[in-house]
């Protein structure tokens, strides 16, 4: 009971901490949402019913989702060969992977501009060697948007699929292997199943992180890559319509938060299925 | 609107080198009665300025602050950077740390409750040309919208309107254009032929149209910098930049340009926040900023146009053509309607957005 007691002192900053930080401000938003101009859910409303906050509701999904299924791609070989490789190659991987989470992401955005532009690195290079005659669009349009998300988001990918995979034990796809299984069924039936906590946490983390993505879609996009999170700040800044994006900031919360529950609940009825 | 002239009788360069001499003769003729800031002590008072950082405000302080100072003995803490949401919160919240704050023209109109009214019989706004002065702000520079141009991509065939930097065919390859309603509606309804006297009310429907024939060779941007680097690198031959980003990269030896034809300009107001702790410092301070000689060392300095045309006097030679109040540049195009913008900011933002997904 005593040592019950004790530990809830210790939980007590953090508690403390979330409520100053997160909670109060959150309620705050969420009073303004529906109480200006005037008490109701007019705010909520409009998002609803205007193409331009259900387009970009639509923008924001659809980027954030193949940002996620990409870095699931890029990120799975690269975790394991990091499981799966020597000790100093393991190490220098390690650190390939978390440069980008050193640099500060306007000048990962710009350094992106510098290779993929018109007279960038890449066009440079493809029309010197005389493999194509006009330079490619690289960027400002979607495929810079998610080029720039992907490599900053591909850690929360990789650590997460890093750790279930090295616990993997690897006698069982030998055992698939033993018993008649290809190498190919041997993964898709063995190993990528063991690998599936770590997928879904990685994709859990990468696409809730995309959902606020700001900067990127606005340096590397084109005319169509808005994301809620520049629709809100404009709202802010430009209008100081704190009503509106206060709803919009709400509804982006409560997508993320379903999401996190349905993620979770997933994960509990394998767990049970096991 | 500008209405300075050069006094023919007066060459410049004896009156910079006489500067003391200068300083009290345009005061006087400025002015009328008294010189702006140098009368009032105010030692052991102080004030914050909050402008928008960066070689803008350093200039300021060089221009505006440092005189003020030496002038009054009070104490100019510089604070910032501007910022919408954090001016608005703090005046809100009903205790605002910036006294002075740079705010541009359509800010100001479209949040004029934020701001104190100016009590003009402390504030003497009487040198400035009065097209720059508000019951809440008074004008300090003057910057535009230019069409600019990278002369290794265009060549000796400069864009010379606007209708040029629509013209797909005259000008291949991607234009930068501004990713905002203000000013890409004015800027596609002259592209259309709209006079700059007939663009107010804007026709919205129009300009849409307009901007449709041009959709997919824009480079659409929101970053000034990210901007000047589209024209640096020749990434774009033609588009729009503001003429400060112009002037630095021209002077830093770009290959990029700018005309004054169907320039946009706009004004940078100083305004008091409402519920500001020190007004009477904040009003003193702004005689400083209305100064004829602290306007020409901002312009000598950064190149940003003075809205009190006694200034002009003492600007050097070469700074001149980059100023947009000059008469020549100044006829060549027009100033924002901040009005109509405070009334159809809303609107045409919307619709902004609705397009771009489209």
């Amino acid at each position: 009971m005593i040592a019950k007691l004790r530990s809830i002192w210790l939980v007590l900053p953090a508690v403390l901490l979330i409520g100053i930080c997160f909670i109060y401000p959150v309620a705050w938003l969420l009073q303004r949402s529906v109480s200006e101009p005037v008490w109701g859910l007019q705010n909520y409303a409009e998002i609803f019913t205007k193409s331009i906050y259900l387009g970009v509701l639509w923008n924001t999904v659809t980027i954030a989702g193949v940002t996620t299924l990409l870095c699931a791609l890029f990120g799975f070989p690269v975790a394991y060969s990091m499981v799966h490789s020597r000790p100093w190659l393991r190490k220098l991987l390690i650190f390939v992977v978390l440069i980008p989470f050193w640099t500060s992401i306007l000048v990962r955005s710009f350094a992106w501009l510098v290779i993929l532009q018109g007279g960038g690195i890449i066009n440079d290079f493809l029309t010197g060697v005389g493999l194509i005659a006009e330079p490619l669009e690289l960027v400002y349009n979607r495929l810079g948007v998610l080029l720039g998300m992907v490599q900053v988001l591909l850690p929360f990918m990789v650590f997460p699929l890093y750790s279930v995979m090295a616990r993997i034990d690897g006698s069982y796809v030998k055992a698939a292997t033993n018993l008649g299984a290809n190498p190919i069924r041997a993964f898709f039936r063995i190993y990528l199943p063991l690998c599936l906590p770590g997928l879904l946490t990685g994709a859990m983390l990468v696409f809730i992180i995309s959902l606020g993505y700001f900067i990127t879609p606005a340096l590397l996009g084109g005319r169509g890559d808005i994301m809620i999170a520049q629709l809100i700040f404009e709202r802010i800044d430009e209008f100081g319509d704190w009503a509106l994006a206060s709803a919009l900031a709400i509804v982006l919360l409560v997508g993320t938060a379903l999401l996190f529950g349905f993620v979770s609940l997933l994960l509990k009825l394998r767990g049970k299925g096991v | 609107m500008t209405k300075h002239t050069k006094p023919t009788g007066l060459n410049r360069r004896t009156i910079l080198k006489t500067s003391l001499y200068a300083t009290a003769s345009f005061a006087a003729l400025g002015a009328g009665t008294r010189s702006a800031s140098a009368a009032i002590d105010l030692s052991g008072k102080q004030m914050v300025f909050a402008s928008w950082g960066g070689s803008y405000q350093a200039a300021q302080e060089t221009a505006y602050c440092n005189p003020f100072m030496e002038a009054t003995g009070a104490t100019v803490i510089q604070d910032g950077p501007m910022n919408g949401s954090k001016l608005r919160t703090m005046v809100e919240a009903g205790e605002p740390i910036w006294d002075v704050v740079d705010v541009t023209d359509t800010f100001l109109f479209a949040n004029e409750d934020l701001f104190e009214d100016l009590d003009y019989n402390v504030v003497d706004a009487s040198p400035l040309d009065q097209t720059y002065v508000h019951p809440k702000g008074i004008g300090c520079i003057i910057w535009s919208y230019n069409i600019a141009f990278n002369t290794d991509v265009v060549g000796e065939n400069t864009p010379q309107s606007w209708a040029d930097v629509f013209d797909v065919e005259k000008f291949p390859g991607k234009r930068a254009l501004r990713d905002r309603a203000y000013p890409m509606m004015e800027i596609a309804l002259m592209a259309d032929g709209v006079a700059p006297e007939d663009l107010y009310p804007l026709d919205l429907d129009r300009a849409f149209a307009k901007l449709d024939t041009i959709k997919d060779h824009v480079i659409w941007y929101t970053s000034n910098s990210a901007a000047q680097q589209l024209f640096v690198d020749g990434e774009v031959g033609v588009g729009l930049l503001l003429n400060g980003r112009v002037f630095d990269v021209n002077k830093k030896g770009a290959p990029v340009d700018l005309t004054w034809n169907q320039n946009i300009r706009s004004i940078d107001y100083l305004v008091i926040p409402k519920g500001a702790p020190n007004t009477e410092v904040a009003q003193h301070f702004m005689n400083a900023t209305v100064d004829a000689d602290n306007q020409a060392l901002m312009a000598n300095t950064i190149a940003y146009a003075p809205c009190n045309p006694a200034a002009f006097d003492m600007i050097e030679e070469d700074v001149l053509p980059w100023l947009a109040t000059t008469q020549e540049n100044a006829d060549k195009g027009l100033l924002i309607d901040p009005a109509y913008w405070r009334d159809n900011l809303a609107e045409a933002t919307e619709r902004w957005t609705e397009w771009k997904l489209t």
